[in-house]
């Protein structure tokens, strides 16, 4: 019972925080000088030909009556037509979401597990050499800009020893079959995944290290010890186990960031992505195209706070005893 | 009194020369064919990032490098042996703008005195290094509308400051800053709107040299680099005293009743420097409504020359295009006056370039690669409007008239002639007709027929549907009317030389678009095409057809077998 009222406090939590964002959403783009017609410096665009383009873009509105419409169309989640494709934007995002799911789920798996990995060893070893390797070369990946490291890259695999692709997910044309396809996609991930990776697997290293050297001091891992447990199932049964609930947190908060931090990646490498689509309609106050991106962003990040919440209940039950008793 | 010059020609040269560019304007008789295409396929790979734009054209993943405006892009171009570069003038134009509302800019001499302090040999020099060309006049010097001897206010201090002291700008020793003589007070401080040097590096510092050379003359005017949305919304509503920004032009001058006619100082209006100057609104209002080419011509002159007394606008510097190509992959690329080698305005490369061999023959047939730069991200003609799906559209329709690469006249193309003329809307009131007298024999790329029929449904829906992008051009189109199978005249609600390029709307095949209701939401390229296995809906005249688009990769264009003019 305790559980089951925590899941649906969160539950109601997270449809205020939603509906707060959406609000925000709207009122961000509104505030912001400029609208989408003034982005168009064409002398042939005549003041007449603005405000027929203003009227079919609703723009000519009042402010709450464009609300209201953006309120109604988000809960049949129609996000509309974007104002500088004239496409519907939810056809534009479903075109682009596989490609940024694949290139970053693929990322963060390769980088949470090598994080891990190394902050784990080095925490079980202090002060060795491997330790000394894994804190300044996460110091190292969590400092570095993304970006630089990726022109690099670019600039090494692509110029002076061009063995990788530089752009887009596939060879133009694709080559024919299924399995040399599914290669060549696969091809593409490695220049992005590898950037990716060398400035993401800092974060994980150091906190995996610093939140297990932490438990590795505890009592109960010295009980453990003193038991005659095997250092391995020391390390990974008792301590790491402790450490889960916080890793879990992190791994689900991380998600979302997985989306927005999506935009420099895809635009160095041409990805076609959410990230580079974000990008480009801010730029464009294309703001139907923004607000879907941003929704899908706000969307991911309230979903994974949710199933944060709901999983850290799960993996510790002090959470969900305490959200019960507070009731 | 200021003093009169000729076509920077010399300047032309010295730049061509300097750059060691071949294809040039200066270049003999341009070679070019009006059939064609030459090869089967154009693969477009859609590469957003500069630096792997670089890359693919050095790997040879790409025939072209286009519109190079980076002087350290240039340079490396130039020094790769593979590697030929063009060059022509373009409709470009980098400008300072007064607001003339209000005092002091509402003074001519302050205006002439600012103009006097600008260096524009230094700025090209220091920020382009040289890759720019100094532009004075307010058409650019590439159109044939261009006027050479209209007074121009060159670089010189001394000038400047001889203009203030005689208009009654007295210099205060004390605080260096000249004294307004209707007040007595120094003059305020005078902004200039700038992109920020994050957004736009270059104007941000060309405003700032602009301000510095200001001071040295006692004129109070300052930097003020800022967000770029923010910066078109004082200009929209007039809250500025300078700003610097570009324009893209054309060939013909009707952009100069928009940009200072009194009626568009308005909000969302062109003339954002307030011009209110009858005598040119009578210029002007000749200029959009001239009867013909020759009466154009005369008010498009007297136009420049009251601008270049009223000095609305300090022209700066126009940027030519500037192109680079594999010449071991391709060859017959053609330079196109105003438009570069690879615009997507230039039919002539797509027409005429070939693949070469090892030993640089040129061979017929065969695949090249072309990149994009961005998503061309709908292909619907009633809708397209960015360059990146201009480049791909451009290549898939033709025109019913065509430009020459070099002396950008009109040329006949699906139009084999055509008649202006005029007609009555109302009793005593003159309007303008366009009659046009199509080729026969061409095809859609499904292999219907193009018809007077297509010509008048492009017009009659586009002007039913307020398609924004064109109600500029349908805007005064009173009715088209089919006169036989290949024969269309279009009738305008008034005169104006201008309406035979408003009359020219003719991508719409009626036999799929008539069935059309929600013309913003269709998307032709991605609907099969109702008869033919293998086609989309995308239907046109020109010489490629659309194979593929996968979003995000490449477009696939293909040789079009009905294609009227193949090289047969």
């Amino acid at each position: 019972m305790g559980f089951r009222s925590y899941v649906i406090r969160r539950l109601v939590y997270a449809v205020i925080v939603l509906y707060v964002i959406l609000t925000l959403n709207f009122i961000l783009f509104r505030v912001m000088p400029g609208d989408p017609t003034k982005m168009i410096i064409d002398p042939n665009f005549t003041p007449e030909a603005k405000a027929e383009l203003k009227r079919q873009f609703g723009l000519d509105q009042p402010p709450w009556k464009q609300y209201l419409t953006y309120m109604k169309n988000l809960l049949k989640f129609d996000l509309g037509y974007s104002f500088s494709t004239r496409r519907h934007v939810w056809s534009e995002l479903k075109e682009r979401l596989p490609n940024t799911i694949k290139l970053f789920l693929t990322t963060f798996v390769l980088t949470s597990t090598v994080g891990m990995t190394l902050g784990v060893k080095a925490a079980a070893t202090p002060g060795s050499f491997r330790d000394r390797v894994v804190i300044p070369a996460g110091l190292f990946s969590h400092a570095v800009p993304g970006f630089y490291i990726q022109l690099l890259m670019l600039l090494l695999f692509g110029y002076y020893w061009p063995i990788l692709p530089i752009h887009g997910t596939m060879s133009a044309p694709p080559p024919i079959g299924a399995w040399p396809q599914f290669v060549d996609k696969l091809w593409h991930l490695v220049l992005p995944v590898t950037s990716n990776m060398i400035v993401g697997f800092g974060s994980w290293a150091l906190y995996a290290r610093n939140t297990m050297i932490e438990a590795l001091g505890q009592d109960y891992i010295i009980t453990a010890r003193a038991k005659g447990m095997s250092e391995r199932d020391v390390l990974y049964k008792h301590a790491l186990r402790s450490v889960l609930p916080p890793i879990v947190t992190l791994i689900f908060m991380s998600l979302p960031g997985m989306v927005s931090g999506a935009v420099m990646t895809e635009s160095i490498f041409s990805w076609h992505g959410v990230g580079r689509y974000l990008l480009d309609a801010t730029l464009q106050m294309d703001y139907p195209a923004a607000q879907g991106a941003f929704y899908l962003i706000a969307l991911a990040v309230v979903i994974c706070n949710l199933l944060a919440d709901v999983a850290y209940g799960l993996v510790d039950p002090r959470i969900r005893v305490g959200a019960g008793g507070a009731k | 009194m200021p003093k009169k010059v000729r076509l920077p020609i010399a300047l032309v040269l010295a730049l061509v020369l300097a750059l060691g560019i071949a294809g040039a304007p200066s270049a003999a008789k341009m070679a070019f064919e009006t059939t064609g295409p030459h090869v089967d396929e154009i693969i477009m790979p859609i590469i957003k990032d500069q630096q792997a734009r670089r890359i693919a054209f050095e790997r040879g993943e790409s025939v072209v490098w286009s519109g190079l405006t980076q002087p350290d892009d240039i340079d490396r171009a130039k020094a790769m042996p593979n590697s030929d570069m063009t060059m022509t003038l373009g409709f470009h134009m980098f400008y300072l703008c007064f607001n003339m509302r209000e005092e002091p800019l509402s003074n001519q001499p302050i205006r002439q005195a600012i103009a006097h302090c600008v260096d524009r040999d230094n700025i090209i020099r220091t920020l382009f290094k040289g890759y720019m060309l100094p532009m004075t006049s307010f058409v650019p010097q590439v159109s044939p509308f261009y006027k050479a001897d209209v007074p121009v206010y060159p670089f010189n201090h001394a000038k400047a400051a001889e203009v203030l002291d005689k208009a009654g700008y007295k210099l205060d020793p004390a605080t260096n800053v000249r004294i307004d003589p209707k007040t007595g007070k120094p003059l305020a401080e005078m902004k200039i709107f700038t992109p920020t040097y994050e957004v736009a590096a270059t104007s941000a510092e060309l405003g700032k040299m602009i301000a510095d050379s200001c001071q040295k003359v006692g004129l109070p005017v300052v930097p003020e680099p800022m967000d770029f949305p923010v910066m078109l919304d004082k200009i929209d509503i007039h809250e500025f005293d300078m700003y610097v920004l570009a324009w893209g032009l054309s060939r013909n001058p009707d952009f100069l009743y928009s940009f200072f006619h009194s009626s568009q100082d308005v909000e969302a209006g062109y003339n954002n420097p307030g011009m209110r100057n009858p005598e040119y609104d009578k210029q002007s209002e000749r200029l959009n409504y001239a009867a013909d080419l020759k009466e154009a011509k005369a008010a498009s002159d007297a136009c420049q020359l009251i601008l270049a007394r009223e000095m609305p606008y300090v022209p700066l510097y126009s940027r030519p295009y500037i192109d680079a190509f594999r010449k071991d992959l391709v060859t017959g690329y053609v330079p196109m006056m105003g438009f570069g080698a690879a615009s997507y305005n230039n039919q002539w490369t797509t027409l005429n370039m070939r693949r070469v061999d090892r030993r640089g023959n040129a061979i017929e047939g065969g695949t090249i690669r072309w990149t994009l730069q961005e998503e061309p991200k709908n292909l619907n003609p009633c809708v397209a409007s960015s360059a990146y799906e201009q480049e791909v559209i451009s290549r898939l329709y033709d025109g019913l008239m065509a430009m020459h690469p070099e002396t950008l006249d009109d040329m006949p193309w699906m139009a084999r002639k055509w008649d202006v003329g005029v007609w009555e809307p109302e009793p005593g009131v003159k309007g303008t007709t366009v009659t046009w007298y199509l080729e026969k024999g061409i095809k859609w790329s499904d292999g219907m027929p193009f018809t007077a029929e297509d010509v008048e449904f492009t017009i009659n829906y586009l002007k039913e549907n307020k398609v924004p992008r064109y109600l500029p051009a349908t805007q005064d189109i009173v009715k088209a009317e089919l006169i036989d199978r290949y024969t269309v005249k279009v009738y305008f609600a008034n005169v104006s030389y201008w309406h035979i390029y408003n009359a020219g709307l003719a991508f719409l095949p009626k036999h799929i678009w008539k069935d059309v209701k929600d013309w913003k939401g269709f998307e032709p390229w991605k609907e099969a095409h109702p008869k033919i296995k293998g086609y989309s809906k995308l239907v046109g005249t020109g010489p490629f057809i659309l194979k593929d688009y996968v979003p995000g990769e490449y477009v696939r264009l293909v040789k079009n077998p009905n294609y009227w003019r193949l090289n047969k």
